[in-house]
Parts: structure tokens; C-alpha cells; sequence
């Protein structure tokens, strides 16, 4: 192994490119999330770290799936295909049905523009990749009660153009 | 790498290790942009899971799978795209930062070595993997790590001869 003690050195002076800030921040956002659980209207800002707090990333699953459940008997009660959902739910079927929804909202809070794709050969399109991170908001309200439940998830997209020259 | 080791601040250890995790993910991917998500997801699972940052061969493995299930996922849509993905010429954009004209000769000839010698020659030299933990991270055995590492340095002192 001698002989390559030279190259070896020369290898070790030759520096990979550095990772950007932007990924940083993009695992600094994916660690600050709960472990993949749903986030139920919490915004990541507010959360505790999955490490520090896994009693409460469980119990905002518990919220998150409870909630899931009410809006799934709410929908598969208005479709003849789904009555098992119901009977199954611990949720009073009475207390479902009323829900109605009442609104989504998508907000795009970041757009980024990560560049050209070049492809892998000729007859593909040349293709810009775009970053954009949003967030739903999904409304119901039960017209009888007044009561609403509201679902906020983050969402991220990375989109494909072509990308077209004159 | 004592200093990674010891410290429990992703960003520190990041900072440490992502330039040559991302240099390692670009095998598998087209782009810069496709390796840093790689790179995100793997690192962020491995955090996650709490491994200790010691068992690096770890790391590397999930940086490996990541990017391979990404690759089958890709498979589903067109296999074309896929073969052309490991082929190292479409790599247009640079994974290394030479300073001057001998190391812009030594990038070039590591991108040049075939994908199982320089993925090896990555992690022992960038990573700074012992043989084990490279046998660890590329699921091969010690000897075959170590027999790619000197056929690629073999390799490159080929390429880096001055043509007579």
C-alpha cells in the first residue's frame, strides 16, 4: 500500500463540494416534524422534538387518528359502499354524520427553483425542478352542533417541468 | 472524525459528514438536487432512529438503500431512465471543489473510475470507513473492500501518468 501513500494524500487535499444551507434547513424542518405521525392543525414550529418528547408525538397521533376516523365515518356514511366503517367506529355514528366539509386551503408558504435536470439522453426533455412547500387545511362543520374540525398536514412537492426555448 | 463521534448536535455531525454523503449518494441519482434529498431522508431516519453516530457503516447503508428504493420507485415509471441514471457521464455538475489543475486532473479521473472501485475509494478516503464498516455499508465482504480500494488507486495512477 506504499506505493499509493502519495495519492492517497493528494486524494485526501481534494474536498467534495459542500452541502448547502437550504438542506441543512430542510433537515432541521424533517427533524423538527413528529416521526411521520399526522400533525393534526400543529404547526411544526410549535411541536417538540421526537426525541425529547415521544409521549406526546403519541398522543398527537392518538388526536390525529381520532380525528381521521370521525372524517372517514363522515364520508363513508354519504356513499352506499362503506357501511362497515361506520359500525366499526367507536364513534356515535350521530355525532358523524352531521359533519359536512366546509372548505380546503392550500397555502404555498416556499417555491424553489432547484434547477435544470438534464436528461439522461437526447430524446428526453430538458426538465427546471421545482420545490414547493405547502400546507392544507381541511374544513368540516356540523351544521346542527356549530362544531368544526379542521386538519392542517404540511406537503411537499417536487415538480417536473419541461422546459421549452425559442 | 473523534469530534463527530462524541457529539450529540446533528448540525455538527452533518456538517462533518454531508459533503461526502452527498458525494456518495451522486452515484445513484442525476442530479445535486436528487442526492440532497437522498441524503435528507437517510440522515434524518438515521437520526431519528437514535443509532449511535460511531456505527457509521450504518449511515452509509441507509444512505445506499434510500437511494436504491428511489431507483426501484423510478423503475415503476421507466426502466430507461433508470439505466441511464447509473451511468456517471450524465453527471454534469460537480461533486468536488478543486482548488487548482492537478486536483480538477484527480476529480476527474475519480469520476472516471468504475462505480464499485470509486464508491469504495469514497468512503475509505472522504469518509474516512474502515474496511469493516465499508463491508458494512456496500454489503461485500473485507477482502472485496479492500481488493476494489487498490485496484482504483492502481487505476488512478494509471490515468494520472503523463502520456509518452
Amino acid at each position: 500500500m506504499n506505493d499509493f501513500s502519495e495519492l492517497e494524500a493528494d486524494l485526501k487535499k481534494l474536498r467534495p463540494a459542500p452541502a448547502s444551507d437550504e438542506l441543512c434547513r430542510r433537515i432541521e424542518r424533517s427533524l423538527d416534524l413528529p416521526n411521520e405521525l399526522p400533525t393534526a392543525g400543529v404547526l411544526p414550529g410549535m411541536q417538540t422534538r421526537a426525541r425529547a418528547g415521544g409521549w406526546r408525538s403519541f398522543a398527537f397521533g392518538l388526536l390525529g387518528v381520532a380525528a381521521l376516523v370521525v372524517l372517514g365515518v363522515t364520508f363513508f356514511d354519504q356513499t352506499p359502499m362503506t357501511p362497515k366503517v361506520a359500525i366499526t367506529s367507536a364513534t356515535p355514528p350521530v355525532v358523524a354524520t352531521g359533519f359536512q366539509p366546509a372548505g380546503l386551503s392550500q397555502v404555498v408558504y416556499s417555491g424553489r427553483d432547484e434547477g435544470l435536470v438534464f436528461p439522461p439522453n437526447d430524446s428526453s426533455p430538458l426538465r427546471r425542478r421545482l420545490r414547493y412547500e405547502t400546507r392544507e387545511t381541511m374544513r368540516w362543520r356540523n351544521a346542527q352542533t356549530g362544531a368544526s374540525v379542521r386538519v392542517t398536514y404540511p406537503v411537499e412537492q417536487v415538480v417536473l417541468t419541461p422546459v421549452a426555448f425559442q | 472524525m473523534e469530534s463527530i463521534i462524541s457529539h450529540e448536535d446533528w448540525k455538527t455531525c452533518f456538517a462533518q459528514l454531508g459533503p461526502a454523503l452527498l458525494l456518495f449518494a451522486r452515484r445513484w441519482t442525476n442530479s445535486r438536487a436528487d442526492a440532497e434529498d437522498v441524503v435528507q431522508e437517510a440522515f434524518v431516519r438515521f437520526w431519528r432512529r437514535q443509532h449511535s453516530v460511531e456505527d457509521r457503516g450504518l449511515l452509509y447503508a441507509m444512505v445506499r438503500s434510500t437511494a436504491l428504493d428511489r431507483l426501484r420507485s423510478e423503475q415503476r415509471r421507466s426502466r430507461r431512465e433508470v439505466v441511464a441514471s447509473l451511468d456517471q457521464d450524465n453527471h454534469c455538475e460537480p461533486v468536488f471543489a478543486p482548488e487548482d489543475e492537478s486536483q480538477q486532473l484527480l476529480a476527474a479521473a475519480v469520476e472516471r473510475l468504475p462505480d464499485e472501485q470509486r464508491e469504495v475509494v469514497i468512503l475509505k478516503i472522504w469518509n474516512e470507513l474502515t474496511f469493516a464498516e465499508i463491508a458494512t455499508a456496500l454489503s461485500i465482504s473485507q477482502n472485496t473492500a479492500a481488493s476494489r480500494y487498490r485496484y482504483a488507486l492502481g487505476t488512478l495512477k494509471k490515468m494520472l501518468q503523463p502520456h509518452e
